[in-house]
């Protein structure tokens, strides 16, 4: 029967699961996010590193491409920790453009248009809407980052065999683990500006801001003390410093990696604190 | 059968000013279906109120619970089965009106097909069928609050609270949004919390009636059973000598009371029927110009509620039987 001939009836059917209505938001935002031309543009650009990077395992692993090159050669076509880094290095950038661009058409609409009520209404919490929310980025930051680093790592086992995984298993974990932190940090970044900016153009400057402002300050903070802590307080070097530990590589200069990890867990509380905060289904005036 | 809403001691704070003072009301107690209007002036507490029963302010003391189940510790149950629909403008401005019932509903836990299927269905129920592509940014006031309701209950929620449903809606619009709600409780079986400043708005559609004022209830009634009393009170006007009436209403066994101009207040008692009246004033030969019942509306019993009226006219009626002599002030 035609729907409008049918009528209202109450819904008495089965319901779905908690966990079925959180992975809803997420669902309905990728459709939304797929269908901007911006987001398929930042997207593809961001394709380019892990494609060349692809051609280079591929060369790497094909000798009789570079027979006869000299010894720097043969060092520069090594995959290594190094080359895992330099592809994470790349990548979070393009991992933050793409949080600059999805992350403030997340909360910022749902504050503007005051629909916080109809979803804490539901048998949804706020937590659910963080993690509902958080998802989402999760999901398109891994496009980029985790997803193609895994595939790389993937491509080399297949082609250097698996004596080469049995020695550089750690790259794996390093590639997942660090690209989980990252995205886990810029997404809260990108949260949190969208939580407190309403116009979207400027929340995404400012969840690139936040980073170079956090570099400048920490650049500020070694000058003026004269210390090398401020590393720490810099979001970009603190990761690089973690990478480098989970990539089984020389530390560099500065704080260790477990302090870089305690100063990020640090800041994404502060974030998730300052997002929790904002997230109120009804303003009150105290 | 637990009661729709059961409020215990209930005091809400928000920062240091408490908001509701230790309030207790049991709302909706004979089950399914049953419309309940709350009232009250600006600053009552109605809003926080709703806002509690919702889970968004958490109890300084007491308790509140809908449909058996606690507010604040069995919030996911409550939420699985109310529906909502705020004062103030809430949707997502870029969607398209189906695509935002589907979103509410999936939310909800309706499957995704069911959603869709609700969607449209829910949307032709509140007479935006044919504007359900549309995004609802660009939807007039009354079409915002129509696709409002429409999200409240397309999840078929056992109870859906209204927050001001009739705000900004032009006559027609508001006659189909009080048909809409009086079809909800009739037809559909929910349970309906109605919060509106507009008296007749409640008085059209509640079957109890809670009034607060200055975050404490002042006044609870069952309308249906107001309305069955008030039945019981006549105002009739009659022309000509109506001076033994007050002996021929007693020898009816009514008691009426003159108030000058051949206007009298009669009180019916229960085995005596209206018809009777037309009787009396035909064997006084009295020509009847007025017969109508006298009722306390809602209004009156608002005002009295919140301060600004001595006595509802129906509760004056009765006092005055009880001082007057044959029948005269």
């Amino acid at each position: 029967m035609a729907v409008y001939k049918r009528g209202y009836q109450r819904y008495q059917g089965p319901r779905t699961s908690h966990l079925s209505r959180i992975m809803v938001m997420p669902r309905f935002s990728w459709q939304r996010l797929m269908g901007m031309k911006i987001t398929i543009v930042v997207l593809a650009v961001s394709m380019v590193w892990p494609l060349m990077c692809a051609a280079f395992i591929y060369v790497a692993n094909h000798a009789e491409l570079w027979q006869g090159m000299g010894g720097d050669m043969v060092r520069f076509l090594n995959i290594n920790g190094r080359f895992f880094e330099v592809f994470m290095n790349t990548q979070a950038v393009f991992a933050m453009i793409l949080a600059a661009v999805a992350g403030p058409g997340l909360i910022a609409p749902d504050l503007a248009n005051n629909a916080l009520p109809l979803y804490f209404s539901r048998p949804l919490t706020r937590g659910d809407y963080i993690i509902s929310r958080l998802l989402v980025l999760l999901g398109m930051l891994s496009l980029v980052t985790m997803i193609p680093a895994l595939l790389l790592f993937v491509m080399q086992v297949g082609l250097a065999g698996w004596g080469w995984l049995a020695d550089h298993w750690i790259y794996a974990w390093g590639v997942f683990g660090g690209f989980a932190l990252w995205i886990a940090i810029v997404s809260l970044v990108a949260m949190a500006c969208s939580a407190y900016v309403k116009w979207r153009v400027i929340a995404g400057a400012l969840v690139l801001a936040f980073f170079t402002i956090l570099a400048g300050a920490a650049s500020i903070m070694n000058a003026v003390f004269r210390v090398d802590w401020g590393r720490a307080v810099n979001p970009a070097l603190a990761m690089n410093q973690i990478w480098r530990s989970m990539l089984d590589m020389e530390p560099l200069e500065g704080p260790g990696a477990w302090a870089c990890s305690m100063v990020l867990v640090l800041m994404g509380l502060t974030l998730l604190a300052a997002l929790t905060r904002k997230l109120r289904p009804v303003e009150v005036v105290k | 059968m637990p009661a729709v809403i059961d409020i215990d001691q209930l005091s809400v704070k928000l920062g240091r000013r408490e908001i509701l003072h230790s309030i207790s009301c049991r709302l909706g107690a004979s089950g399914e279906g049953k419309a309940i209007g709350l009232l009250g002036p600006n600053g009552a507490g109605k809003s926080t109120l709703i806002q509690t029963l919702l889970g968004f302010h958490l109890p300084s003391a007491g308790r509140a619970s809908i449909l058996g189940f606690d507010c604040h510790k069995q919030s996911r149950e409550v939420k699985a089965r109310i529906g909502y629909m705020p004062e103030t403008d809430s949707f997502i401005a870029n969607m398209t009106a189906v695509a935002f019932l589907r979103l509410m509903g999936e939310i909800s836990g309706l499957p995704a097909e069911a959603a869709l299927e609700k969607a449209h269905e829910t949307l032709f129920h509140v007479g935006l069928g044919e504007a359900r592509y549309r995004t609802i940014g660009t939807y007039s006031l009354g079409m915002k609050q129509m696709a409002k309701l429409a999200q409240a209950i397309i999840h078929g929620p056992e109870l859906v609270i209204l927050d001001e449903p009739t705000n900004g809606l032009d006559p027609a619009a508001r006659k189909r949004m009080l048909k809409l709600i009086r079809e909800m409780k009739e037809s559909h079986r929910m349970n309906v919390i109605l919060c509106s400043h507009l008296l007749r708005d409640v008085e059209e559609t509640c079957d109890e009636v809670v009034i607060l004022k200055d975050g404490v209830v002042v006044h609870q009634s069952d309308l249906e059973a107001e309305r069955k009393m008030n039945r019981r009170f006549v105002e009739l006007e009659v022309q000509g000598d109506d001076s033994s009436l007050a002996q021929a209403l007693a020898g009816a066994g009514a008691s009426g009371v003159c108030e000058g101009g051949g206007r009298w207040r009669i009180v019916l008692p229960a085995d005596v029927e209206i018809g009777q009246l037309w009787q009396v004033a035909a064997s006084e030969r009295l020509l009847v110009r007025k017969l109508s019942h006298r009722r306390d509306s809602l209004e009156e019993i608002f005002l009295k509620a919140v301060g600004h009226l001595r006595a509802t006219p129906g509760e004056a009626g009765q006092a005055k039987t009880e001082v007057t002599v044959n029948g005269r002030l």
